[in-house]
């Protein structure tokens, strides 16, 4: 394996299966021989239909599923199930943010179960809260929120860690697309500056050009990998006028037809 | 706004309106009726007459009220006011009369309390246990579908006859009726905790324990919260009831009483007073809720 300081594999996926039991004794594939590698300071996004398995490799990446066959190495160390990766951060589609806690509270939660000390998790928790742009709402509890702040503080709890790879699983799925744009720039800015690995997992074609430098196109079920594209856009970049672009329109083209025709199947199966 | 001001006018007078109503027949009623049915023909006379309205059943505001500031050591028998000059003073009353209305209320109190604290955290840790541990839940639950389905009250003689007249009796009961009302909310609550909440708590590096800690109890504890209010309430039915059976205190104990003696002026003073400390308690534990419970949506607004 290449070790290289720029070129490194941080996440290392081969030959990858999953089955899950079905009807009549029979398992059904949902990810099926999918091999690929990620470089150190690379922003990956996985993108196929629904259904497609890209959200159960992301899962199972995170070792939060077992996996049927192959293996995943982050670091050149195994993933298994039940085990969590230090040095990963995760963020859901879903909101999770507690509900109970505070907006500051939850954006600490894990210096809290870390035992960091009081005056630098303070400390800590106040810049995070600020760069999640929620410093008025710091003392609020969620339900007063709306959802793409909640999403920020999801998300700014995981940053806190100071993850250097984010598994993100269609984190912006569930916010209209202003908030989603406001989304993609904050995204982008502290991605500029901290590099982490990323595997971003979406469905949504425009929000993966606009953030990653490699798109990975799975098929309909059971997923593989049916097309990789680069993504050579300049950096930084700028999630609104990158759009207006016309490398975008026609990588944007390219991927559709690409993406099309497992949307189709997918749709078939459905 | 003038319109709400106006409706809030309009619902407050009807309220004062069916009150004094509801007194004003309670002590005039039975006269008034007899008065109606004067002139009448014996035979339709009484047809016409409403038992129910008899104060020897229901006794009269007058009556009550008599009655309650006699047994709440407020006049002494010869009429005097305990504050006044003539009076023998309140407290002097209490000593000399131990069965005074506040030492029932406060018997009776004190036993809910214990009965409500010992059932909640008993529930509570119970339902953690069982709810976050399917081969427990699966061991125990044959005989907690068994005692439940038992009306709990069928226990109470029994309970009397092991744990005596005393307070723990009391206790007992007030804990076996709240033991599994809480138990099960619990036990839904630890059931359903959203399991996003403990995957990110685990991706954060969460142990089993701080798991449990931070995610698992504060979420129950929602579930646990909403059952405080019947809680206090059933706590007080187990008590009262035991009382019922056998007491040497209580409220429940002036009203089994003032039925074999007849005295329905003392059964309608514990009866007001059972009222008043049970919409007090219910306040009490809706503030608290509303309190712990303000993160939670319908609490958010409430009071």
């Amino acid at each position: 394996m290449n070790m290289g300081s720029g070129n490194r594999a941080r996440i290392q996926v081969d030959k990858l299966y999953k089955t899950y039991p079905g009807r009549h004794r029979q398992s059904v594939a949902a990810v099926e021989d999918v091999s690929f590698s990620i470089r150190e300071g690379e922003f990956v996004a996985l993108i196929g239909p629904s259904g497609c398995g890209k959200s159960t490799i992301l899962n199972m990446a995170a070792g939060l599923l077992p996996i049927s066959g192959g293996s995943i190495h982050i670091d050149d160390q195994p993933v298994l199930a039940g085990q969590v990766t230090p040095r990963v951060g995760y963020v859901f589609q879903r909101d999770t943010a507690y509900p109970w806690r505070t907006v500051a509270r939850n954006i600490g939660f894990g210096l809290e179960l870390n035992k960091t000390p009081e005056a630098q998790r303070r400390r800590l928790v106040d810049e995070f809260v600020h760069r999640g742009g929620l410093t008025e709402f710091a003392n609020a509890f969620p339900l007063t929120l709306s959802g793409g702040m909640r999403q920020r503080v999801a998300l700014m709890r995981t940053l806190i860690m100071r993850p250097e790879i984010l598994l993100m699983d269609e984190p912006f799925g569930a916010l209209d697309t202003h908030t989603k744009l406001d989304m993609h720039k904050l995204l982008l800015e502290i991605w500029q500056e901290e590099r982490q690995t990323v595997i971003f997992v979406t469905h949504d074609l425009g929000e993966a050009l606009t953030l990653s430098d490699r798109i990975i196109v799975l098929s309909a079920r059971p997923g593989r990998i049916k097309e990789i594209f680069e993504v050579d856009f300049a950096r930084p970049r700028d999630a609104v006028s990158l759009r207006e672009t016309r490398q975008f329109a026609d990588l944007f083209s390219r991927i559709w037809h690409s993406l099309g025709e497992e949307f189709m199947k997918g749709r078939a199966q459905g | 706004m003038s319109s709400t001001r106006r409706s809030a006018l309009f619902i407050n007078f009807w309220r004062l309106a069916i009150l004094i109503l509801t007194l004003g027949v309670w002590q005039w009623g039975w006269e008034f009726n007899h008065w109606l049915v004067a002139g009448l023909d014996k035979h339709t006379a009484k047809m016409l007459t409403l038992q129910i309205l008899d104060p020897f059943f229901i006794s009269q505001p007058t009556e009550i009220w008599q009655r309650f500031v006699e047994l709440g050591c407020l006049r002494d028998r010869a009429g005097n006011w305990v504050f006044s000059a003539a009076g023998k003073g309140f407290i002097g009353c209490l000593g000399k009369h131990p069965e005074n209305l506040w030492a029932m209320t406060w018997a009776t109190l004190y036993n809910t309390f214990w009965g409500f604290f010992v059932g909640v955290s008993t529930g509570v840790i119970a339902g953690l246990a069982l709810g976050r541990s399917d081969t427990l839940a699966r061991i125990f639950e044959p005989y907690i579908v068994a005692i439940n389905s038992l009306p709990r009250i069928a226990l109470v003689p029994l309970i009397v006859l092991m744990f005596g007249l005393g307070d723990l009796s009391k206790i007992m009961t007030a804990w076996i009726i709240v033991f599994f009302l809480v138990f099960f909310n619990t036990f839904e609550g630890a059931r359903s905790v959203d399991r996003d909440h403990i995957n990110v708590a685990r991706l954060l590096g969460a142990s089993d324990w701080q798991i449990t800690r931070s995610v698992i109890i504060p979420s129950t504890m929602a579930w646990v919260f909403a059952s405080l209010t019947p809680a206090v309430s059933f706590s007080l039915i187990g008590v009262i009831v035991g009382e019922f059976i056998g007491a040497e205190k209580g409220l429940g104990k002036i009203i089994i009483e003032s039925e074999a003696t007849l005295e329905t002026a003392d059964m309608m003073v514990a009866l007001f007073v059972l009222m008043v400390v049970g919409v007090a308690l219910a306040v009490g534990i809706r503030r608290l809720q509303a309190y712990l419970l303000r993160w939670q949506a319908h609490f958010n607004h409430t009071f």
